[in-house]
């Protein structure tokens, strides 16, 4: 059984070599042994023990719709809101309740204007807008009774702030009457320098996700498993081998009926080859993910967009990448679409447009001293809006990760990066 | 769980030539102020002092407090008028020494 | 006052506000944050340092980013001029982080057989404050120069 496959691989690598051109998807996903049994990742699926263990199961997900509808109509408010201006202040300043203001709005002396973000507008002197307390109350509320549009969480419809608490918001809302006292240009978001990413992310003594490369990685390499083989068993080479092999993924896999990544292509070809079990997120697979990424440094991005599944994949990420999800109510192009938030700030992290997203990934996180795959990023940016992630080899990722990879075809890999 | 520290250091080097070093050990730097997922403090476990020997001699030394991020890393320069052997040695809370050598050739 | 939703809220033990009004937030919050040291702290292990000596200002570069997109590891240069000949070198070099709970940072010590006055390193900051740097020469001077670091915040909170 074992030679067959392996005159299989041998045979796919004469006819189709290393440079797969996207049109050969049956042919060459056919050629490659995979265990097409069980889930790439741990089931039932646990959130990481260190992630905020918020359930979040009433609202919308990339895999299930559960979000309240929106009203259609602003609440009726009596004559003016009460509320304590100081409580409002506090609570426009405060990260653990979903940013909260201060992430997109300037709002006067509120956190000491120590860099608020600017993905919503300055409201400094929205005190002198002539907005009654009904209008102030709705906008909070659920500002998508004036804009359907709105990147305005609905705090209230999503139960975030209670109706007190958007009281106290109004009231502060009303004493802002004056431009924020900023204490430098840095805390100004309109005059704060966009981050320029200038690391030599491929130096070990910086990026400690290099040492994938340097070290674990080859050692796994030639590591036999269950089976008896190793990695090494079939390609000798990797380097010739992997050239631009990277460039060319995620694709659709016919046996799967799902789109698949790197990270599950390794579990399932290398259980099925080796017998070795390296589930999606393992130090393993991780290792594994970078070095195949690394080898095809250099090489454009090329993730197919013309045979028929992939065109279907594509559109399916496209949706899900509009789709709002979670408490919070945020779908991915609200932040890094180039017409909305690309290119502002949320707090002080400077949002990036989804071309460029993924040439460098998997990448080192500084904030975590962690490598993180494009699934684990995925699942942190819904648990950061308050939704509910998916496994890692969830097919609604695959569709998405797809799609946000296609964005930065033509550009060239450049793999493990380092970022915050 | 020992990584190899890494070093980056010339082969060959000119006497009186400043000399670039860049050292690294893979390790966690427990400050001692992180919480676990009970609550419970970790304790505090770091490297707290790095030195450079040459032929024996002190080049370079360094203190660290929990201040020093993880995975510590020291660039500084020697300058040499003999060649020999570099004893680069990290010293854990736990009284563990950890060194590594690296020769160089100095004309 | 408002008209009331139908909705009903359960908050557990705490009500939201209660808990807001203890100053309490999410168990991240609450795990974030030791407590930044006094002023009088950072002054303390300069102290010590300098035993009680007044330190100058003197031709120490600091190079630290304006705002370290976090304070995990972030990266210094220390650079101090000097000919490091026998009878004019600098000897040991002291940072402080004014704002972490532990003001000391690193102790540097420098020798005959040291090229240039430096070393760069990468540390933890807790939040924006001062790096302070107080170097001391062979004959016994110290020199000292300051650089704030702006640690920026990030967007999703908790």
């Amino acid at each position: 059984m074992r030679r067959a496959a392996l005159v299989t691989i041998f045979v796919a690598g004469i006819t189709l070599g290393p440079g797969v051109r996207p049109s050969n998807v049956a042919a060459q996903s056919a050629a490659v042994p995979l265990a097409l049994d069980g889930e790439a990742s741990a089931r039932p699926w646990h959130r990481y023990h260190e992630w905020p263990q918020r359930d979040s199961a009433k609202f919308n997900t990339l895999a299930m719709l559960a979000s309240p509808p929106a009203p259609t109509q602003p609440r009726k408010v009596a004559g003016s809101v009460a509320g304590n201006s100081a409580l409002g202040a506090k609570l426009a300043a405060d990260r653990s309740r979903g940013g909260s203001c201060l992430a997109c709005h300037v709002m006067g002396p509120a956190g000491d204007a120590d860099l608020p973000g600017n993905l919503g507008p300055d409201l400094s002197q929205i005190g002198n807008a002539g907005l009654g307390d009904e209008t102030l109350f709705n906008f909070v509320y659920d500002a998508r009774v004036y804009n359907a549009d709105t990147l305005m969480p609905p705090w209230g419809t999503h139960g975030i702030f209670d109706d007190q608490e958007i009281g106290h918001l109004v009231a502060f809302l009303k004493t802002l009457k004056a431009p924020a006292p900023f204490k430098s240009d840095l805390d100004d978001p309109a005059k704060r320098p966009p981050p320029v990413e200038n690391r030599d992310n491929l130096d070990s003594m910086l990026n400690p996700a290099m040492w994938a490369v340097d070290d674990k990685a080859p050692a796994l390499w030639t590591e036999a498993g269950p089976k008896g083989a190793a990695c090494a068993s079939c390609h000798r080479d990797p380097a010739r081998a992997f050239k631009t092999w990277a460039a060319g993924m995620p694709r659709w896999e016919p046996r799967l009926e799902k789109v698949m990544g790197i990270e599950e292509f390794v579990t399932r070809h290398a259980r099925a080859t080796t017998g070795h079990a390296w589930p999606i997120e393992s130090a393993e697979n991780g290792a594994l993910a970078v070095y195949l990424r690394f080898l095809a440094n250099g090489s454009t991005i090329a993730v197919d967009q013309e045979s028929a599944p992939a065109k279907a994949a594509y559109a399916r990420g496209e949706a899900l990448a509009h789709r709002k999800v979670g408490q919070l109510n945020f779908a991915c192009l609200d932040c890094h679409d180039a017409g909305r938030g690309a290119g502002k700030w949320i707090r002080g992290q400077w949002l990036a447009q989804l071309r460029g997203a993924l040439d460098h990934y998997p990448t080192w996180r500084t904030s975590l001293q962690a490598t993180w795959d494009v699934r684990k990023r995925f699942q942190w940016c819904q648990v950061a809006v308050w939704a509910d992630e998916l496994p890692p080899d969830a097919k609604e990722y695959g569709d998405l990760e797809l799609y946000v990879t296609a964005q930065s075809n033509g550009l060239k890999l450049n793999v493990p990066g380092i970022r915050h | 769980m020992a990584e190899k520290p890494r070093i980056k250091v010339p082969k060959e080097a000119k006497k009186g030539e400043v000399v670039e070093i860049k050292t690294l050990l893979a390790h966690p730097m427990e400050s001692g102020l992180r919480k676990d997922d009970a609550g419970a403090l970790v304790p505090r476990k770091i490297i707290n002092r790095f030195t450079c020997e040459f032929n024996g001699a002190l080049a370079f030394a360094c203190e660290l407090e929990p201040a020093i991020a993880a995975n510590p890393y020291f660039q500084f320069t020697v300058r040499l008028e003999e060649s020999g052997t570099f004893r680069f040695t990290w010293i854990d809370d736990d009284g563990t020494a950890i060194m590594a050598d690296e020769t160089i050739t100095v004309a | 006052m408002v008209a009331p939703t139908a909705k009903e809220k359960k908050m557990g033990a705490l009500s939201r506000r209660a808990a807001l009004a203890l100053g309490l937030g999410t168990a991240a919050a609450l795990a974030a944050d030791p407590a930044r040291a006094t002023p009088g702290e950072a002054d303390e292990a300069i102290g010590k340092f300098t035993g009680g000596k007044a330190a100058e200002p003197g031709p120490i570069t600091i190079d630290l980013p304006e705002i370290a997109e976090n304070g995990t590891a972030v990266p210094l240069t220390v650079t101090v001029e000097s000919p490091m000949t026998a009878s004019d070198r600098i000897t040991d070099v002291l940072v402080v982080a004014d704002g972490n709970p532990n003001p000391r940072v690193a102790t540097f010590r420098f020798t005959p057989m040291s090229g240039r006055a430096e070393v760069a390193t990468r540390i933890r900051l807790n939040a924006t404050e001062n790096v302070i740097v107080v170097a001391r020469t062979g004959d016994g001077r110290f020199f000292t120069a300051r650089k704030e670091v702006k640690v920026t915040i990030g967007g999703c909170g908790g």
